[in-house]
């Protein structure tokens, strides 16, 4: 592998050097290293000489990622990732040109929330555990691999939790903290029976659209909630996906935040570099300066709004404009 | 004369009055539609001509015929049609499915489109074709009032958020019938590139800046698009020159041109319109994805996008062939329907007779 630049790879997680120097040096890199991200500048009438605020930095549409890993010139990927889809969607394809750095990303925003030592993690993620090339199954082994107690790990729906498990848990003292697909979660409260005398956190990952039944977040919050007999300050939610190194999580609520070297905004969908006001819904931006050796400037198809404080929500996928057929019939000043 | 005949005679006198060149109702409808820049004047005219062609007396019969309905069998019913705006004129078929079922109509009317349609239904009002109709553009104005059946195109989205409203709000119940239309683009194979094909294909494409779900979103061909996109692009600026583009892409259709070019994908930009090589449909406007392969690569796109695929289109050779399963339609009929054309594969009247009479 070709030598990165070490300082900015060495302060990247540190929440002491300002996200704009971080951000700054991060571009430098990406324009001078990675030829996708620059043509992509360069075809919009940028060159070199323009400088941006993350406010306005062009952010590479996601779908890019479906050509296959994006790298910088020189760099391998020690690992691919891939995105979950049908056969026949063209999945994504994320390289991860060094682990450690991944890994770095994953345990310093997960234990900021959930202090390492202090957490046991049972994960219940039925289909992604089909797909060996998942980032959300790799995060998650990572972080149950690391619990030196030994006693987190995957489990199953359709195998009972070993009571014996459960009552070793209980006895450790620890917090225990669920990982479960929205889906995984909705079948366990309707197949099994729910943990016993256990300080319980549990974190929804997301992927409510493979399910049978669709519901809302608030429904679904509310049913883990009543289930476990745990209060809603209790219930989380991730954001991750394929393409990027970091997560975020939206803790006791639906409003994320974000690491201190990541940065969303809420773009707007007929001309991404400009952002939305809070309380506008757009498209979700992301700048993940851990994507150093892959693009860090990308702008998903989800859709989602900013409050004030800087948080932002997830809304869902961006289907709602610039379709083509009669999909302006209902005009909504009208509704 | 039998009371199914004179309402036909009624509608086809209604439609040739509207059609009339000297029909000042009409004329205004055009002017207010272009002042305040809902359509371009060279998109009505193009409508305009095409429904003279396909609004015949002849072609009105022949319609009922294929549909096997019997004119004015459901007078005592009320359907609501919530029309689309994306086109000009793009709901006319259902007010006139409507109005040759006999039933009452009750429209709501695109903000987009809130002049052309009306200036038609008017005259079947002077005409007293129909008992009541009530027409308007905002919903909430036909909240309360009962309907028996309701008309729809848009997504399926868009169709259960209006379901819910027309629900909560007591215009249909929840055994009502609805038809619910979800198409959204059309296809065509290429595998000539002679003159009337491309003009044919120009027409298809770009008629309407690629709205709605008769234009074509995707062209499969053997010809690889780096060999003829020198051409094709010069008969697209013909065209644009006789018929400017109403709408113009945001600077979003730029970044996925730039995103094209950094991924190598070829690709022909127009400023108005982006030409990309590809194999998915494109879901946005102003792009018309051009896929290699040969007709079995056709059938197979067809295949696979029969959830938002409204027609098949290639040139004579094809015509009436088997592309999946959609029977090939003429690419040059694109933008210029028979008036029997049936949205989503569904007749309208005959399904206004089979689920209301």
């Amino acid at each position: 592998m070709a030598e990165a630049i070490p300082d900015t790879e060495k302060y990247l997680f540190d929440a002491r050097v300002s996200f704009l120097k971080k951000f700054e040096d991060v571009y430098d890199f990406q324009y001078k290293k990675n030829t996708i991200y620059r043509t992509f500048l360069n075809a919009l009438g940028y060159s070199r000489k323009d400088s941006f605020s993350p406010e306005t930095i062009p952010l590479i549409p996601v779908r890019a990622f479906k050509s296959g890993p994006i790298l910088p010139d020189g760099y391998t990927a020690e690992l691919t990732f891939r995105s979950s889809g049908t056969t026949s969607m063209k999945k994504s394809s994320h390289g991860i040109a060094k682990a450690e750095m991944y890994e770095k990303a994953i345990s310093s925003e997960f234990y900021s929330h959930f202090p390492e030592n202090e957490v046991i993690i049972l994960a219940l993620l039925p289909k992604y555990e089909e797909n060996p090339e998942s980032s959300l199954i790799w995060m998650v082994r990572y972080l149950i691999n690391n619990d030196a107690s030994g006693l987190s790990g995957f489990i199953q729906n359709d195998n009972p939790v070993d009571q014996h498990w459960i009552e070793q848990i209980v006895l450790s003292n620890k917090k225990l903290v669920l990982f479960g697909a929205a889906f995984g979660l909705i079948d366990f409260m309707d197949q099994q029976n729910p943990f016993d005398s256990l300080s319980l956190e549990v974190i929804e990952t997301g992927g409510m659209k493979t399910h049978k039944r669709e519901m809302s977040k608030e429904e679904l919050r509310n049913r883990i909630s009543d289930y476990f007999k745990i209060p809603k300050s209790s219930i989380h939610s991730e954001y991750g996906m394929c393409e990027l190194h970091s997560q975020m999580y939206a803790i006791g609520s639906e409003w994320f935040t974000a690491p201190n070297w990541v940065k969303v905004s809420i773009r707007k969908a007929d001309n991404p570099e400009h952002e939305c006001e809070p309380g506008e819904e757009g498209k979700i931006g992301i700048i993940d300066l851990a994507n150093l050796y892959s693009c860090p400037f990308l702008l998903t198809n989800d859709r989602g709004v900013m409050n004030e404080n800087g948080n932002f929500r997830v809304l869902g996928r961006w289907d709602k404009e610039n379709m083509r057929g009669c999909n302006f019939l209902i005009d909504t000043d009208s509704l | 004369m039998k009371s199914a005949d004179r309402h036909m005679n009624a509608i086809n006198t209604c439609i040739s009055q509207w059609l009339r060149p000297d029909n000042p109702q009409l004329k205004l409808a055009i002017e207010r539609s272009v002042d305040e820049d809902l359509f371009s004047f060279e998109d009505i005219k193009h409508q305009i001509l095409a429904l003279k062609q396909a609004l015949t007396p002849d072609k009105i019969d022949r319609w009922v015929v294929k549909s096997g309905c019997t004119p004015n069998s459901l007078r005592n019913k009320t359907v609501m049609c919530l029309h689309a705006g994306n086109l000009p004129l793009v709901g006319l078929q259902d007010f006139l499915a409507v109005m040759i079922s006999g039933a009452d109509y009750t429209g709501k009317l695109s903000g987009k489109d809130p002049y052309l349609l009306p200036s038609l239904i008017k005259i079947f009002q002077e005409n007293s074709v129909f008992q009541k109709s009530v027409f308007n553009t905002e919903l909430q104005s036909f909240f309360n009032y009962k309907v028996d059946a309701w008309l729809f195109s848009g997504s399926k989205n868009n169709g259960s958020v209006v379901n819910n409203i027309l629900l909560d709000n007591h215009v249909v119940s929840e055994d009502s019938p609805s038809l619910i239309r979800t198409a959204f683009f059309s296809a065509a194979f290429i595998d000539t590139f002679d003159k009337e094909t491309v003009l044919d294909l120009t027409e298809a494409v770009f008629r309407y800046g690629g709205a709605g779900c008769r234009s074509v979103a995707i062209v499969v061909s053997p010809l690889n698009l780096n060999d003829i996109k020198c051409e094709f692009t010069d008969y697209v600026e013909n065209f644009w020159l006789n018929n400017p583009q109403h709408q113009h892409p945001s600077r979003e259709l730029a970044h996925r041109f730039a995103l094209n070019k950094a991924l190598g994908t070829n690709q022909a930009w127009l400023n108005d319109f982006l030409i990309e090589e590809g194999e998915e449909v494109p879901r946005n406007k102003f792009i018309l994805t051009w896929m290699k392969g040969d007709f079995s690569t056709f059938s197979s796109v067809i295949n696979n996008n029969l959830d938002g695929l409204q027609s098949a289109y290639s040139t004579a050779a094809y015509i009436g062939e088997h592309a999946g399963n959609k029977i090939i339609e003429p690419l040059s009929a694109a933008q210029k329907p028979p008036v029997w054309w049936k949205p989503d594969g569904i007749d309208t009247l005959n399904w206004l007779q089979k689920n209301l009479l």
